[in-house]
């Protein structure tokens, strides 16, 4: 019993200890790459426990491959399969920051949040109930409140911060009160006993010959806390109306952070969407699919637009990270186990691409070059390693074939094609994704012109530590591969998709 | 499952205290104000989890109570700490003076 609950809690219980490590490690240690080191260690450890979870690896067999962990932590496929992605992508991020990270005055802490963060993530993967799914939101939450303001002696990283330590701190109370009051009403605070107590409801509307819909107008407060959770989990996954707070908190905050906020911290709100929307929430799909359509709509839309005048390129990041957002959001109102996997696709690739793209401009900034548009004139002479890699995200965000970006964007439209075929309105939602990755490549072959275009600067090297290098290397490999290789990683997102509704009624 | 009418009044406190909360959350430029803002938020919630699990006669609802208690402590301590950087880069705490970033 002891021995099994520890066996399912070993990639947590991995990361734990390399943070902890870390915290205690550094009163007496406070030179050197260690802690990195320590980080990468433990990220490799936790990896090789997920995979024991996703497959029989041999001298591995304590790890069990479902279940739950004290009725409130599920083993999963789902669970399993993010997990290694938030674990995959913050490694790579760690890789990346020794060397950019050195002006920062907190070494060790940037690391041991890193993995704090990504431990909230892992602990929202696995969540059975709003409790559980709530710490991890937090946990998440205030270790990526600290990163954002790692520069400590500069201005725009502490404003960085505080903005979002603002926002976030308002979508947790949303949250968290959208939560009480669906305890009130429901009487429970597990996802299959909300789901229930929904399903209830939803039978006694349909008995009396009402639409699920009118539940909201009858019944207001039980409107108010779907809606407050909605709009709490939207700001976590920076959903238009409650995206504010995002380009300012990219674009103040440290680069390397940046590109783990909007690659793997993008995971968290999407995520926590699935599991209370998708499970708990699911039997009164019909009440809240047209508001969510609509809020994937309006994110795609805005993100894409704004970013189209914006002429810094963090910021144009932020704002295609909003539209990526939209592009995940499609998962929720179509709800099948195809459109999961696109939603678990789409998370790795948004991983590798968009946290590729902020580490190049990481790599960039490291050399001493701005992030404005004229800044980055003729870089494609300068370091056409660093250009063509920039290159190659930007058009795989854009959605370009045969790039990774593409299929997992075409497994998303193509699943709200489905549900269209079938006489459903949401095949909308696929022809404004289309629309909107028009849009997109756009603003990308802007910034993709303005690298290689002629300057008359004189060419100098840019020299670029070891580990960013290999990091930019292993998302540009990695983003091709998927591309050429998408159908396996399809199959794993089609189980995780089944695993997930296999646990909603 | 039926609530109580007694139970509203606990409701209609802790939503009272969530307005307030969100409108000096919004309206208040001085980062204490701030905090303080968000304690009454995530105190709402707990006046809701505590009345509805004495209304339901459960536990679960007091256990989400005390977690959310220890949440919000943390919440304070991390919020201390950026507003304290946040005065040592500016030499205030009035967050609306904050504005290096916009576009």
């Amino acid at each position: 019993m002891v021995m099994e609950m520890i066996g399912g809690l070993l990639p947590e219980l991995s990361l734990i200890a390399g943070s902890f490590v870390i915290l205690l490690a550094m009163a007496r240690i406070d030179e050197g790459r260690w802690p990195a080191t320590v980080a990468f260690v433990s990220l490799a450890f936790a990896s090789l426990f997920t995979l024991a979870q996703l497959t029989e690896l041999p001298g591995l067999g304590f790890v069990p491959q479902s279940g739950t962990v004290l009725d409130v932590y599920e083993i999963s496929v789902f669970a399993a399969l993010l997990k290694l992605l938030f674990l995959v992508g913050t490694a790579i991020v760690v890789l990346a920051s020794p060397g950019y990270m050195d002006r920062a005055s907190m070494q060790a802490e940037y690391y041991s949040m890193l993995l704090l963060a990504t431990i909230g993530m892992m602990i929202v993967a696995s969540s059975q109930d709003m409790l559980t799914l709530f710490l991890g939101v937090e946990v998440t939450s205030f270790a990526s409140y600290i990163l954002a303001g790692s520069f400590k002696s500069e201005p725009t990283s502490g404003e960085a911060a505080t903005k979002y330590f603002i926002t976030g701190a308002l979508s947790s109370s949303l949250v968290i009160f959208g939560m009480s009051l669906l305890y009130g009403s429901a009487g429970t605070l597990t996802f299959a006993g909300l789901a229930e107590f929904w399903a209830g409801q939803v039978e006694r509307y349909a008995s009396l010959g009402q639409p699920a819909l009118y539940l909201f107008m009858y019944e207001p407060i039980q409107a108010i806390s779907v809606f407050m959770v909605l709009a709490g989990l939207g700001f976590k996954l920076t959903v238009a109306p409650f995206h504010m707070w995002a380009p300012d908190t990219y674009t103040g905050a440290p680069d390397t952070v940046a590109s783990w906020l909007g690659g793997v911290g993008k995971g968290l709100g999407i995520v926590a969407l699935l599991k209370v929307f998708l499970w708990a929430l699911a039997p009164l799909e019909t009440g809240w699919e047209p508001f969510v359509a609509g809020l994937a709509i309006l994110t795609m839309t805005w993100g894409n637009l704004v970013a189209i005048r914006q002429d810094d390129i963090k910021r144009m990041l932020a704002y295609s990270s909003i539209a990526q957002a939209g592009y995940l959001l499609i998962v929720l109102p179509v709800g099948t186990s195809y459109a999961i996997a696109g939603g678990v696709f789409h998370t790795f690739t948004n991983l590798l691409m968009k946290g590729g793209a902020f580490l190049v401009v990481a790599a960039f900034a490291y050399a001493g070059i701005g992030t404005k548009l004229q800044d980055y004139e003729g870089l494609g002479r300068r370091n056409p390693f660093l250009a063509i890699s920039l290159t190659v995200f930007l058009l795989s965000l854009a959605g370009i074939p045969p790039l990774g970006g593409f299929w997992s964007k075409f497994v998303l439209f193509s699943s709200a094609v489905d549900v269209g075929v079938g006489g459903s309105w949401l095949w909308w939602l696929a022809v404004a994704g289309i629309v909107n990755s028009a849009i997109s490549l756009f603003y990308y072959v802007r910034w993709i012109r303005t690298m290689f275009v002629e300057t008359t600067m004189h060419p100098k090297e840019i020299e670029l530590p070891a580990g960013i290098t290999t990091a930019i290397a292993v998302c540009l490999v990695a983003i091709v591969a998927v591309g050429f290789a998408a159908t396996p990683v399809i199959d794993w997102g089609l189980q995780a998709g089944e695993a997930l509704l296999a646990a909603a009624p | 499952m039926a609530v109580e009418l007694a139970t509203w009044w606990y409701v209609a406190l802790s939503g009272t205290l969530f307005a307030i909360g969100t409108w000096g959350l919004m309206n208040r430029d001085n980062a204490i104000m701030i905090l303080m803002s968000i304690e009454l938020l995530l105190n709402a919630a707990n006046i809701n989890f505590a009345a509805f699990s004495a209304a339901h006669g459960a536990q679960d609802g007091f256990t989400f109570a005390l977690f959310s208690i220890a949440i919000a402590a943390g919440e304070a301590a991390v919020g201390l700490a950026i507003f304290v950087n946040l005065f040592r880069l500016q030499d205030s705490v009035d967050v609306s003076k904050a504005t290096l970033l916009r576009g």
